[in-house]
């Protein structure tokens, strides 16, 4: 980070280092300083208390409610719907099949998306422009569109089916679409720019030299990829993975166009609750369950990261 | 030696195989849409550009394209008015709850889309706030505000600050000096900020869904209806021309003003 650019500010104020900069000084607030502060940030912040924090209070306050047909009865409050989201098996499946559908479409991601960064990396000037430019091109294409392309590849008289055909290794075309798989190769396909990007971003930190010291000590590309390169874009590695799961295990709209309700996820089971049941405490309990836990799992993949495998991200 | 070389064409294979995996789907919908077949079929046996004109069926596809096209941006444009100085603020003071405060603004990127729809529904319906249009450009402004935030950040981490001192020391007043210095440096947070905040809003289906009442209706609502009720291609059409759309406007992004490696970069 720009340590030295940052120790001059802007006219009128102490030397403050950036977002990321080394913890400063203790220094004195003087009031006019943090009112300037507090103006700066209260159009972004107020609206944010007003129509994402508070919703949010509410949402959460809302799940502990208990629901009689179309009344929200106000009595004490309950833990009712948080205990039928784990006993009911449609919404305990759902539950494990998140999990399990954003684990794989993640794991596999990054198998994949690796060896693109490292092909950026080495890739000259004219081809890394245009790699980058179909990467960025993928994250802003909609996610409709991009759905429904797997919806034709993989459509009964699709390319993948005739070719399956015509190789014999099937007499008639699969049913491949609206089904687990369809759904996991999607997600792969939507969350592979967000891998790519943060590993890209961190092996262009790795000096060249660390590299060419490692092969001419002796190690092999594999040695030299596992124990030097690897474990150094761990940050750009966690980062792009930490992203990635969050986005699966909130997808809504891709198991929507490729799954079928048998192989609902989470997302798909509250909105079901609020706007076909009209259940509204039992959506949001859904709703802060997958919140909660999608929480959880990215702190303790933090501190497995940082304790265990003893890397800093 | 030749166990490295195999080590060698099998990342460089992958990598090329994952780059294929990722621009397949979009050639297969290109080369659909022309097909001249009622339903998706490859290879087409026939060619034909009707799909192109039969976009005009897709219900309410004008006003829906209409409302989606102002809806975004406006979202683009007020949160990149809200994001800059709260930007300035904290990538330039240090003050109480800074930290908590960051986090905050940017959480929105990792809740569940729905789960920001939901709460948004649910409060409306509590406040009695009623749903019209500004119901659905409050629910966009959430959901994305924190992109502008965070290229803004970028920008002005990237920036340089003395500039400014030399622009004050030599008699530029504050406002002259964020207008002239300040704004012409974040131009390139500011642009794939509103980029950011258009796309994803231009795009969202899950915070709309629960968002539209009395007959509004967005884009990507009704492409997704007649996606899952009609099997004919003209959704392959409608991707094209999308694809297309979006292709030029990020290459002139990049052009002009260097939106891929500002992203790459912060």
């Amino acid at each position: 980070m720009a340590g030295a650019a940052t120790e001059a500010t802007m006219p009128g104020s102490a030397g403050v280092p950036d977002l990321h900069g080394p913890a400063p000084k203790r220094q004195r607030y003087s009031g006019n300083r943090l009112l300037m502060i507090l103006c700066l940030l209260l159009p972004l912040l107020g609206f944010m208390a007003v129509f994402y924090a508070a919703p949010f209070i509410y949402l959460t306050q809302e799940s502990f409610r208990s629901w009689e047909g179309e009344d929200v009865a106000q009595v004490e409050p309950t833990l009712d719907y948080y205990i039928k989201t784990f006993t009911s098996s449609r919404t305990s499946r759902a539950f494990v099949r998140t999990f399990r559908i954003s684990l794989i479409s993640t794991i596999i991601a990054l198998i994949i998306c690796y060896p693109v960064a490292l092909l950026l990396i080495r890739a000259g000037p004219k081809v890394r422009a245009g790699m980058l430019l179909v990467i960025f091109i993928s994250l802003a294409s909609s996610l409709i569109v991009r759905n429904y392309g797997w919806l034709v590849v993989l459509a009964d008289q699709g390319p993948v089916n005739q070719l399956l055909v015509a190789l014999g290794i099937t007499k008639r075309g699969l049913r491949m679409v609206y089904s687990e798989g369809a759904t996991i190769v999607a997600l792969i396909h939507y969350i592979m720019p967000f891998v790519i990007l943060p590993i890209y971003g961190s092996l262009l930190r790795i000096p060249d030299s660390y590299g060419e010291a490692s092969v001419s000590l002796g190690a092999g590309p594999w040695m030299t990829l596992r124990k030097i390169i690897f474990p150094l874009s761990m940050p750009g590695v966690f980062g792009g993975t930490i992203l990635s799961f969050a986005i699966c295990m909130s997808a809504f709209v891709t198991p929507l166009m490729l799954g079928s309700p048998a192989t609902a996820m989470m997302s798909q089971v509250a909105a079901e609750q609020l706007l076909v049941q009209q259940n509204f405490p039992k959506g949001s309990a859904i709703v802060v369950i997958l919140t909660v836990s999608t929480f959880l799992v990215v702190v303790a993949y933090g501190v497995i990261v940082r304790r265990v495998m003893k890397v800093d991200v | 030696m030749s166990e490295d070389r195999l080590f060698r064409y099998f990342i460089t294979w992958l990598g090329w195989a994952a780059m294929l995996f990722l621009v397949f789907p979009v050639v297969l919908t290109v080369v659909v849409s022309f097909s001249g077949s009622q339903f998706i079929e490859f290879p087409p046996k026939s060619l034909s550009v009707d799909w192109y004109t039969n976009i005009a069926k897709i219900n309410k596809i004008g006003e829906a394209t209409l409302l989606s096209l102002l809806i975004a941006a406006l979202t683009g444009l007020l949160t990149v008015a809200m994001a800059i100085p709260a930007a300035l603020a904290l990538a330039r003071y240090d003050f109480p709850c800074k930290g908590a405060i960051s986090a905050f603004l940017l959480s929105p990127v990792a809740v569940p889309m729905i789960a920001i729809g939901i709460a948004i529904l649910q409060f409306f319906i509590w406040t009695g706030l009623p749903f019209n249009w500004l119901t659905l450009l409050v629910g966009h402004m959430v959901l994305v505000s924190a992109y502008p935030v965070r290229t803004l950040i970028a920008s002005l981490t990237l920036s340089n600050p003395s500039l400014e001192e030399a622009a004050a020391s030599l008699g530029a007043s504050r406002w002259t000096v964020f207008r002239t210095v300040t704004l012409s440096q974040l131009t390139p947070g500011l642009i794939s900020g509103f980029l950011f905040a258009f796309l994803i809003s231009f795009d969202n289906y899950p915070i709309s869904i629960f968002l539209v009442r009395s007959g509004l209706t967005t884009m990507p609502i009704e492409v997704f209806n007649y996606i899952s009720q009609q099997l004919d291609p003209t959704p392959a059409a409608f991707s094209t021309i999308y694809i297309i759309i979006v292709s030029a406007i990020i290459i002139f992004a990049e052009r002009r003003f260097g939106v891929i490696s500002l992203s790459v970069k912060g």
